[in-house]
């Protein structure tokens, strides 16, 4: 009886957890929460690649654009002076011939 | 416009050929320090690509000047408006026009007005009997204007500009002939 007493007191005594059993949890949580940062910051980083790459590209765009009308202001100055000297010309050599 | 027209192309078939572009001088960039106006436009093959890219072609005075300019490698531009006679001498004029007294180049026109002091050259070269380029030596006692135009032009397109972005109308001589017989009426 006395036996049985003791191996039921043994039973129902509380027992210490492994020590490794904590370490093991905590260990499994941080590795999953480090694999769910990693994969935001791989996201926040590709977003920003992107962003920044649509930025460029807007900046480039406007950039030649604004090239793109000045040279063609330019080419219309060139072409203005031209066609009037030689429109000029031609009345001069007109008006030459008339005399 | 027409009598330059012809002369053009009575030239093409005379003239010999041969490429030659034409340098600016550095003693031009000197003169724009003494002059009121200055008009200084420097357009290579990659500007005109450029300026090409923003010319539509659904619009008709884009298309216009898109067709002209795309067998152009360059067009330069200088002009000089001084306040008073004297700014500029010959001697800066003189290495450009050196530069079209070669075999390339022909000089279709010449007018020279002693009344009023101006001059006006227009030179043309040619490249396989077409005219592969362009130059104006027009001069005042207060102005001085270069235009050099490099690259396949055509006369006709060029004319076609007149009455478009503020680029006076060119009369041909038909039209010139009606003008003047309706005034004479």
């Amino acid at each position: 009886m006395e036996d049985f007493e003791r191996q039921l007191r043994d039973a129902l005594a509380r027992k210490e957890q492994p020590p490794s059993l904590e370490a093991r949890v905590f260990a499994a949580i941080a590795a999953g929460e480090s694999k769910s940062w990693t994969f935001w910051r791989w996201e926040a980083l590709a977003a920003s690649v992107l962003a920044l790459a649509a930025l460029g590209a807007h900046e480039h765009m406007v950039r030649e654009r604004a090239a793109g009308q000045a040279a063609k202001a330019r080419l219309q100055l060139a072409l203005k002076i031209t066609v009037a000297k030689l429109s000029k010309i031609q009345q001069t050599v007109r008006t030459s011939t008339e005399e | 416009m027409l009598a330059i027209k012809t002369v053009f192309i009575a030239w093409i078939a005379l003239a010999p050929l041969g490429a030659q572009e034409i340098k600016l001088p550095a003693s031009l960039d000197r003169l724009a320090a003494k002059a009121s106006e200055v008009v200084d436009v420097t357009m290579d093959a990659n500007l005109l690509q450029l300026a090409s890219r923003f010319l539509s072609d659904k619009d008709a005075d884009d298309a216009k000047v898109k067709k002209l300019i795309a067998g152009l490698k360059g067009i330069y531009v200088r002009s000089f408006e001084f306040e008073k006679p004297g700014e500029y001498q010959e001697s800066d004029v003189e290495p450009v026009r050196a530069q079209l007294h070669t075999p390339a180049w022909s000089r279709i026109v010449g007018v020279r007005s002693l009344k009023s002091g101006e001059n006006a050259e227009v030179y043309i070269k040619t490249e396989n009997g077409k005219i592969g380029g362009l130059a104006i030596l027009a001069t005042q006692p207060k102005e001085l204007t270069i235009v050099s135009i490099e690259g396949t032009i055509d006369p006709d397109q060029l004319s076609e500009l007149g009455g478009h972005f503020g680029i006076p109308k060119v009369e041909d001589d038909s039209q010139h002939k009606n003008s003047k017989g309706g005034k004479d009426e």
